[in-house]
């Protein structure tokens, strides 16, 4: 039953993962995205569909369990904020590696290091370009509201169970911490192991049966030839990932003579901006990647034939406009305003830098 | 060094506001790590206050010595290279049981392990405060925090049994506002060489308040804690008259003056004894069976990890048939060209 609801991003999260019938979800405290765990722990999960939520030592410890619970076909997911993302890069490229389906949730908060607790978006090149070693892709979703919080939770397991690769929702504090209106989804059924194994083929660990081939999950191939051929095939799925699955929102882009470049927390402080742009007689539109790995790069290269120049903008020194720039490849100029280290910027910021480094520039 | 007192506790003051909660626990165990220094031979410029993340983390801002807050969790880690890569400072790790025991638990224990010269005073206030009151490992089974709604369903550490499962060397428990006891202690454990664990408990007055009531409250402690002293017999309670004694494998409290029993029958502490037997047994000890051990419980000598270091470089260097340039040029594999 669909039910609407005044949550947190975070508890909007914590929510979908019961309703998306999620299996397990495992995790550790770190600000600000603790109330995914707390969230579960009160709602008592094992109760309303049999999902189980532990608590475990370390952010290490949360997405080896994650590694583990993938590994017997469930839908099983983690969460943390920036410090404790970079700990679990080591399980995210084995479990990448494996072809284990699962979702990893990254509120993020201002770095490097220890950082801060205010919301940042600097993780970028961490969630698209790798952050763990070896060739391997995260398909990563970038949330702009509550109700994304909620709605991506289930699109998340729906694209990793088909691609079986691992699922990051790269969110940030901003979004974790407001609270909006979300609709939420109808519950969905967990799946049991027949219907597992009938759905998704032998490589899930739900016991052997002499019907059944034997199967090790593992990442480790000695054999040069074979590791490449492993490679392969984990390529021909990005490619086919990246033909398939590219998401994206456009706003007032049909007539807009510049355009804004922004993600999650970023868009929204954008779409203001450009509100405040048109109002001052500005033609600007914004596009908002959904999908930042696989990226936009075919609808930004387009709108890069009909604008006169575009302003990227992110809460992190730069990192989203390599890709816009890779995209534009030098037709128009791609400039870059930001804002960064727990610090957001204002729509009215926004609105002077691209009159400044575009229009006046 | 000198003899002479060089500093008072205010020296180790710095000149930052702290922030930690009024009535935190970890303010008065603060007051007793600069009190311990202002006691110490050490100069001031050889102090090294190295922390993981956490509440107590928040400990080398506060200290006017060189600090270091680091990484959740390694603590124990940086402190180990900060010792190795300059042995002549007097390290002090401030941890918590959330850095050291859920994800510094491995380092703690390794840290212990090769006893590494450092003293390390562990933090326990049975919470992970920072983030604001979820269960630690330390929590107790069935304690009801922010992610254990119904309470926990998982045992908790004993970080003293963790300290002798790890072959450690010393271990001493205080509490936050004992503040003279806890100096002493510290003023002990820095004299050991070796990893000196010092667990003090510590009350979190925002999360997990009053947790260790029942050992601190006025009415109950003097029956309800025990201070350990090297050479003492183990004797406590208000009226000086409860002991402990060995009843078969297991520790035992009797009155004095009962059953025939004298101050002669109750045990006498021996923090130097290396099988740590009857170590663990008082680590154990439990309300509301038993009185809490505090004081120092264990203190064995054994090399450290440093010393061993060294004395294996000398050996090898002694037995080896290379003693100069000449001796180098000439090993191995030589031959001569005509």
């Amino acid at each position: 039953m669909e039910e609407v609801r005044l949550m947190k991003g975070n508890e909007a999260i914590a929510e979908a993962a019961i309703r998306a019938g999620v299996d397990g979800y495992f995790g550790y405290p770190i600000t600000p995205q603790s109330e995914i765990i707390e969230y579960l722990m009160l709602e008592q999960p094992h109760l309303r569909t049999g999902m189980q939520v532990l608590q475990a030592e370390s952010e290490v410890a949360a997405i080896n369990m994650v590694y583990g619970a993938a590994g017997c076909g469930k839908k099983a997911m983690t969460s943390s904020s920036s410090p404790g993302i970079s700990l679990k890069l080591e399980g995210i490229s084995y479990i990448a590696a494996s072809e284990l389906p699962c979702l990893i949730v990254n509120v993020q908060r201002g770095g490097p290091g220890l950082g801060t607790i205010q919301p940042s978006q600097a993780d970028y090149f961490q969630a698209v370009k790798g952050g763990g070693h070896g060739d391997y892709r995260l398909l990563v979703l970038a949330p702009a509201s509550v109700q994304e919080m909620a709605d991506f939770v289930d699109l998340s397991f729906e694209l990793a169970f088909k691609y079986r690769t691992p699922v990051m929702i790269l969110s940030d504090g901003v979004i974790g911490q407001m609270m909006e209106k979300v609709v939420l989804p109808p519950q969905k059924e967990r799946l049991s192991n027949e219907e597992l194994i009938k759905k998704y083929g032998s490589w899930a660990t739900t016991g052997k049966p002499a019907s059944r081939e034997r199967n090790i999950i593992t990442s480790l191939e000695l054999k040069s030839e074979r590791q490449e051929a492993h490679n392969h095939k984990l390529q021909a799925k990005y490619k086919e990932i990246s033909e398939n699955e590219v998401r994206f929102e456009k706003l007032n882009c049909d007539d807009a003579e510049y355009l804004i470049v922004a993600y999650g927390s970023s868009a929204r402080i954008s779409q203001k901006a450009m509100q405040i742009g048109r109002e001052k007689g500005i033609k600007v539109g914004v596009l908002r990647p959904i999908t930042l790995w696989p990226f936009p790069s075919d609808e930004i290269n387009k709108l890069a034939d009909q604008v006169k120049g575009i302003l990227t903008v992110e809460m992190s020194a730069g990192q989203m406009v390599e890709d816009v720039r890779l995209a534009v490849n030098g037709k128009i100029k791609v400039e870059y305003f930001g804002r960064y280290g727990g610090m957001i910027p204002s729509p009215n910021e926004v609105i002077e830098a691209l009159e400044q480094k575009l229009i006046g520039g | 060094m000198s003899t002479e007192k060089k500093y008072t506790f205010k020296d180790f003051k710095s000149d930052q506001e702290v922030r930690w909660c009024p009535g935190c626990g970890d303010i008065a165990i603060m007051n007793s790590v600069q009190k311990a220094m202002a006691q110490l031979d050490h100069n001031k410029e050889d102090y090294a206050v190295v922390s993981g993340i956490g509440c107590s983390s928040r400990f080398p801002y506060y200290m006017n010595t060189y600090g270091f807050h680091g990484i959740h969790g390694r603590a124990g880690v940086l402190a180990s290279g900060v010792k190795a890569a300059n042995p002549k400072l007097s390290v002090w790790q401030i941890t918590g049981d959330g850095d050291a025991l859920a994800i510094g638990g491995n380092h703690f224990i390794h840290e212990i392990r090769r006893n590494i010269d450092v003293n390390l005073l562990l933090f326990n206030n049975q919470i992970y405060g920072l983030t604001k009151g979820q269960y630690s490992p330390t929590s107790l089974l069935g304690q009801v925090t922010k992610t254990s709604p119904y309470g926990t369903i998982e045992e908790p550490f004993h970080p003293g049994e963790l300290v002798l499962g790890a072959r450690g060397t010393f271990f001493a428990r205080s509490i936050d506002n004992k503040v003279k006891e806890t100096t002493n202690i510290l003023i002990e454990a820095d004299g050991h060489r070796g990893t000196s664990v010092v667990e003090i408990l510590q009350n979190c007055v925002i999360f997990n308040h009053g947790f260790y009531n029942h050992i601190v409250g006025k009415d109950v402690r003097d029956d309800n804690q025990i201070w350990l002293e090297h050479g003492k017999p183990m004797i406590f309670g208000k009226e000086k008259n409860k002991g402990l004694v060995i009843d078969g494998l297991k520790l035992k409290v009797v009155t004095i003056g009962e059953d025939g029993i004298t101050e002669a029958d109750i045990l006498v502490h021996d923090e130097k004894e290396e099988n740590p037997t009857l170590h663990m047994a008082l680590i154990n000890m439990q309300h509301p069976n038993f009185p809490t051990a505090f004081g120092v419980i264990r203190a064995v000598k054994k090399d450290t990890y440093d010393s061993l270091l060294e004395k294996q470089i000398e050996e090898v260097k002694a037995k080896s048939n290379i003693l100069c340039m000449d001796d180098l040029l000439n090993s191995g594999e030589t031959w001569t060209i005509e």
